[in-house]
């Protein structure tokens, strides 16, 4: 029964609180991830990483608080202490850096290893044979499972000294004497806050101005454009202004005009000089005569 | 505050007299959760989230997709390269199909490893099951429509598996192809199927999943006593609601994420010479691709039994479970055959997905 507090293992207290407090924090870090991608910074590179890990500590402490005081609360029937994420999270942290240094160095050793160790077996004169898709497979299996195996043996570490740490915090603690279905209550409510309309409105803002920012921040075009694709570069069309087309063939229809009406009277004062011309040949002719 | 009620409360209580809309919103969201909401609960809503919005990228793509075999190449790289932000729509939609797949996954374990496929819930797992066999076609039949070499090939390499079925295998190959080589015909029948009949199937049996998902309601945690579950259990909303909604969220800001980091970037346009490019399906189909290359399954008959047998007898083993396992038990954790069978199932298409990316490396 869960009325009374529970007696849990380091290992089990530790993924108690890490495992939800990972899993609380994982969806503000790719948003915020996503805002860094959008404006064109690898998360995984510097600066983008350097801001991602700043931004990650608040967020760490607060998704670390919150599910260790729900642990202390639901299960171990504890008044959580007023700064549990801040001590957890240094506390974490520094074993991070510790323990995850070495248990990295150790697991790295341990797949360089088993990968040479199977390779020279599977190179053996009796094994050559075996085709190219069944050496693959095999020599995943080999070397994965040792390294599974080993990879398990220092997670379970990592949560043993973790869990030592929570517990520590745990022993140094007041018991608390509510009920059990009054405890539920306590740490449901750091989620669930009383006032919910007030929340969902301030999620929705919060929800639409990050869409916005991605809308925003986002390339319109592909950053990624296809080496063989040929982007057609028409040029553009000139805009139409209606005012400017109409004076533009009024000034052409004058202009027109006036070259019909030069050339008109051109012709006619040809026509006039042409007549004369002939009456003069006449008259001479008739001289003659 | 004046008693007389607003104008958007008048037109509610119009609508409600009409339709009901107040009970069903208390049916909808009123469901009791035994033993309280749960993160291991998201999955089927979020299924829901990424379905929506494959449809909304999947019309806004369809203003300019072309199907035909002479322009369906063309009009993608128009999407990509002109159409604004289309590059990002194409990405979301690619990598959304892959986000649906490994959440049918996670659903369905989480569903096999709570016990919650077991009575009065047995219908709810066949429909599901067959929800997942259509997850599995939209895949493979949106894989085509880009009309690049490696849609052709993909799809030129899965209809030939596909020819192996016994009996109706010839046939729907030769339905699907539409003539010798994948052509226009295919791309036709390709695009009107995930377009078309597949959305209509998909919404169809989601709608009779929740139905049936309502009519049994949630099975609630495996291990708790009845003292427990009763402290906890609450309704839908708001703390159910509130975990989907974080969890549609993240799965949104994921598929975002993965659209920037890998855009969807086409290959040469399809022709029915492979020359240099090494036909491979989409990745939730590599683990059955590597499988096929085993020795074990060369030859006609192996292939047969490789790509068709036992992949049928796995998912007919997935239908018939209900009725297998009749023991009342749901603790994982005292059904040992259970747990390590889907270990075991788990293990081995992630080291033969594994192998299939390293065996890219020996294929020159």
């Amino acid at each position: 029964m869960t009325d009374q507090p529970t007696q849990m293992s380091p290992v089990k207290l530790g993924l108690a609180v890490a495992w939800p407090a990972f899993w609380t924090g994982v969806p503000i870090k790719i948003a915020l991830a996503l805002l860094l991608l959008a404006m064109g910074q690898h998360p995984w590179e510097f600066p983008g990483l350097a801001f991602l890990l700043l931004l990650s500590i608040p967020v760490d402490i607060w998704a670390v608080g919150l599910s260790g005081r729900t642990v202390f609360l639901e299960r171990l029937g504890v008044e959580p202490p007023a700064s549990l994420g801040l001590t957890l999270w240094w506390q974490g942290a520094a074993l991070y850096a510790t323990y995850g240094s070495l248990a990295c160095f150790l697991e790295r050793q341990t797949i360089a290893g088993s990968q040479a160790v199977v390779g020279k077996i599977l190179d053996l004169e009796l094994l050559k044979a075996i085709p190219i898709a069944e050496r693959i497979s095999i020599e995943l299996t080999a070397w994965g499972s040792v390294s599974a195996v080993v990879l398990l043996a220092l997670t379970l570490g990592g949560l043993f000294l973790f869990g030592k740490l929570v517990q520590r915090q745990a022993d140094s603690g007041s018991p608390t004497t509510a009920p059990y279905e009054a405890r539920v209550h306590q740490w449901d409510l750091m989620r669930v806050p009383a006032d919910q309309p007030l929340m969902l409105t301030v999620v929705m803002a919060v929800g639409v101005a990050m869409v916005l920012l991605l809308w925003a921040v986002m390339p319109v075009t592909t950053p990624h454009p296809h080496e063989s694709y040929i982007k057609d570069e028409k040029k553009a069309a000139p805009i139409l202004k209606p005012t400017e087309v109409l004076q533009k063939a009024e000034r052409v229809l004058t202009q027109a005009e006036t070259s019909v009406q030069a050339l008109e009277a051109k012709a006619k004062k040809s026509k006039g000089k042409a007549p004369a011309a002939t009456d003069k040949k006449a008259a001479a002719k008739a001289k003659k005569a | 505050m004046s008693g007389q009620p607003n104008v958007l409360e008048k037109v509610i209580a119009f609508v409600d007299e009409r339709v009901g809309l107040k009970t069903l919103q208390a049916k909808m969201l009123n469901e009791p959760v035994p033993g309280g909401s749960r993160w291991a609960y998201i999955f089927g809503s979020v299924l829901l989230f990424i379905f929506i919005m494959q449809a909304v990228t999947g019309i806004l793509l369809m203003f300019y997709y072309v199907p035909s075999a002479d322009h369906a190449y063309a009009s993608t790289q128009y999407i990509i390269h002109e159409v604004d932000y289309g590059w990002f729509l194409l990405s979301y939609h690619f990598w959304g199909s892959s986000a649906m797949v490994v959440m049918v996954f996670a659903h369905m374990s989480q569903v096999f490893l709570w016990g919650a496929y077991k009575s009065p819930r047995e219908m709810i797992w066949l429909v599901g099951l067959a929800l997942f066999g259509i997850v599995m076609a939209f895949g493979f039949t949106g894989y085509l429509l880009p009309w690049d070499q490696r849609a052709y090939w993909a799809t030129t390499v899965g209809v030939e598996i596909m020819d192996k079925t016994p009996i109706v295998g010839d046939f729907m190959a030769r339905f699907l192809k539409g003539g010798a080589t994948p052509g226009q015909m295919t791309l036709s029948r390709f695009f009107v199927i995930h377009v078309m009949i597949l959305p209509a199937m998909l919404m169809g049996l989601a709608g009779l999943h929740i139905f049936l998902f309502r009519k049994a309601g949630p099975a609630g945690p495996f291990q708790g006593t009845p003292a427990e579950l009763k402290a906890k259990t609450d309704y839908f909303f708001p703390r159910q609601i509130w975990k989907d909604m974080v969890a549609m969220a993240a799965v949104f800001a994921t598929i975002c994420s993965l659209a920037f980091i890998e855009p969807v970037v086409l290959l040469e346009e399809a022709t029915p010479d492979p020359g240099e490019y090494h036909p491979e399906p989409e990745w939730y189909f590599l683990f059955l691709f590597q499988l096929l290359r085993l020795k074990i399954f060369s030859g006609e008959f192996g292939q047969f039994l490789g790509a068709i047998a036992i992949p049928g007898a796995f998912m007919a083993l997935l239908a018939a479970l209900p009725f297998i396992d009749r023991s009342p038990e749901r603790n994982i954790f005292k059904r040992p055959v259970a747990l390590i069978g889907w270990i075991a199932v788990m293990a081995a298409i992630l080291i033969f997905t594994v192998s299939a990316i390293i065996n890219r490396e020996f294929l020159d």
